[in-house]
């Protein structure tokens, strides 16, 4: 479907980005912090209302910087690890973890309720190391 | 389906089927690992025996703690992900240096390399973006590549050899935990490793720094122990007694007892050893205690002894009267007390036998000579021949 050579590490003009698929790039704007561009990519348009797209964005960015936000539940948490020496993050699952995992169940029901009927798919972006949003045009 | 850690394409070392990961080489981390664990198991087991008994057994304990704490936070260091950002699938690559300015050729025939910065406004400041050409993803910021890992960190700090692994914001909690709990661990063993040295120390210290001590006040008030014992100059049994041999002040006797005259050794125990007549016992430190017969006490007389005290002459001429003929450094005594001539004028010592002459040999002045001409020949006095 897309050209799936590894480029070389020089920049290569013969090696066309695929077609199939939109990427949505991170926000620095403000900071460090874990959010996604809601800029519309080129590719999307016509296949879905900007203020649909940029509504399922935001959720997910909301999700996103809850993680990265430091409460006073997450300060307990990590104070208490400290006191365990660290074992206890063996057996029990970190604010952050369990953050991502809600925005994993978010997108799979997106991906049933707005993007599966435009034929569009949203990778979870912890499959792409938070680096990009990846949206698979299913149908071109 | 090959799992990712087995197609990971950095440098670093993946443990324990990608439960792990650390730098490749782990040299240096097994090097710290062995300086924690030795001192602690040397500290646990020669000092903490101690300490248990004579302090509390809470000491070995909260040791142990430390101990375990520290390994804990050392290890999750060495071994957790920094803060890996993933490789960017090719898909991404394509994408995103497909928006890159290429390679170009300008005017003047340059070759000017592909942009890869990109202008990132964060709060109000313009922020640099770099696109990690290895890792295929723009940088976010605050990250970093680590060329000996080959990845790209987020929140990168630096790569520490003595924990073998990247410091990033994974692991940069547990890395300072380390650096902050090893601290007081050390401080902790060196802090009871110096009461151990103390407590062992304690009564050697006390008896000889105390003897030392002791003896220092001895020698500045010019007085022995014997005398300290019985109190011979204790001003506060007899007042009005004083040291007859005090110098006068402390530094005084202190040199006096320290670097005064040294006395040479009277004993002299490497001369010949001269018999001294019949009546006459010879008594010497080696015990040997002979009776010199009458005959061989003539004989010895006509031999002209050499049985001399070292330091009493009439006159400076030692040597012709000294049949041994051992030349000794004799100091010139002149004793106003002296009689005009010394019996047996001419040898230093006149030992003669019982018949009418003086059997005692001591001569300490004229009237002992004389003394001696009336004593009886048959007493066995003894004789001492320091010579």
């Amino acid at each position: 479907m897309s050209s799936s050579k590894p480029l070389p590490n020089s920049y290569s003009a013969t090696i066309l980005p695929p077609a199939n698929k939109a990427f949505v790039p991170r926000d620095y704007s403000h900071g460090t912090e874990l959010r996604f561009s809601t800029e519309l990519p080129a590719k999307l348009q016509g296949r879905i209302p900007e203020e649909v797209f940029t509504a399922v964005i935001g959720n997910i960015n909301q999700l996103l910087i809850a993680a990265e936000t430091g409460s006073a539940s997450v300060y307990l948490e990590s104070c208490f690890a400290c006191l365990t020496g660290y074992l206890a993050y063996l057996c029990m699952e970190t604010q952050y973890e369990k953050c991502l995992r809600s925005v994993s169940r978010l997108v799979e029901e997106y991906n049933r309720t707005v993007f599966g009927p435009r034929n569009l798919s949203m990778i979870d972006p912890s499959e792409r190391g938070l680096r990009v949003i990846e949206i698979v045009l299913l149908r071109p | 389906m090959p799992k990712r850690w087995e197609v990971y394409p950095g440098k670093s070392q993946v443990l324990c089927s990608g439960r792990c990961i650390s730098a490749k080489n782990l040299s240096v981390f097994y090097l710290t690992l062995a300086l924690i664990v030795i001192s602690s198991c040397l500290f646990l087991a020669f000092d903490c025996r101690l300490l248990a008994v004579t302090l509390s057994p809470s000491v070995p304990v909260l040791a142990a703690v430390q101990f375990i704490f520290v390994l804990c936070c050392l290890l999750r260091t060495t071994f957790s992900d920094p803060g890996i950002i993933p490789r960017g699938t090719p898909d991404e690559a394509a994408w995103i240096e497909s928006q890159l300015e290429g390679p170009q050729v300008d005017r003047d025939g340059n070759y000017r390399p592909p942009v890869r910065l990109k202008d990132v406004q964060i709060n109000g400041r313009v922020f640099k973006l770099k696109y990690c050409f290895t890792c295929k993803l723009w940088r976010p910021p605050r990250a970093s590549h680590c060329s000996t890992c080959d990845n790209c960190v987020d929140r990168f700090d630096h790569h520490c050899p003595w924990v073998g692994n990247c410091v990033g914001r994974r692991n940069y909690r547990y890395f300072y935990l380390f650096l902050i709990s090893l601290s007081v661990y050390c401080l902790y063993v060196m802090v009871f490793g110096i009461v151990n040295l103390v407590l062992l120390a304690f009564f050697s210290i006390w008896s000889v720094v105390g003897l030392g001590g002791f003896h220092t006040m001895l020698i500045c008030r010019e007085t022995s122990t014997n005398e300290d014992i019985k109190g011979s100059f204790n001003q506060r049994r007899h007042p009005d007694l004083i040291n007859p041999f005090d110098q006068g002040n402390g530094l005084a006797n202190c040199c006096y007892v320290l670097f005064g005259p040294v006395t040479p050794s009277l004993l002299n125990f490497r001369e010949d050893e001269i018999g001294l007549g019949s009546s006459i016992s010879l008594v010497t430190n080696n015990g040997r205690n002979g009776t010199v017969s009458a005959a061989a006490a003539s004989t010895a007389v006509t031999a002209t002894p050499a049985v001399r005290y070292s330091n009493l002459t009439r006159n400076n001429n030692d040597a012709t009267s000294n049949s041994v003929g051992h030349v000794n450094n004799s100091v010139q005594v002149i004793s106003e007390s002296l009689p005009a001539q010394l019996p047996g004028d001419g040898n230093d010592v006149i030992v003669k036998n019982g018949n009418g002459a003086p059997a005692d040999g001591v001569i300490s002045g004229g009237t002992d000579a004389v003394g001696a001409q009336n004593s009886n020949t048959q007493s066995a006095s003894s004789v001492h021949c320091i010579v």
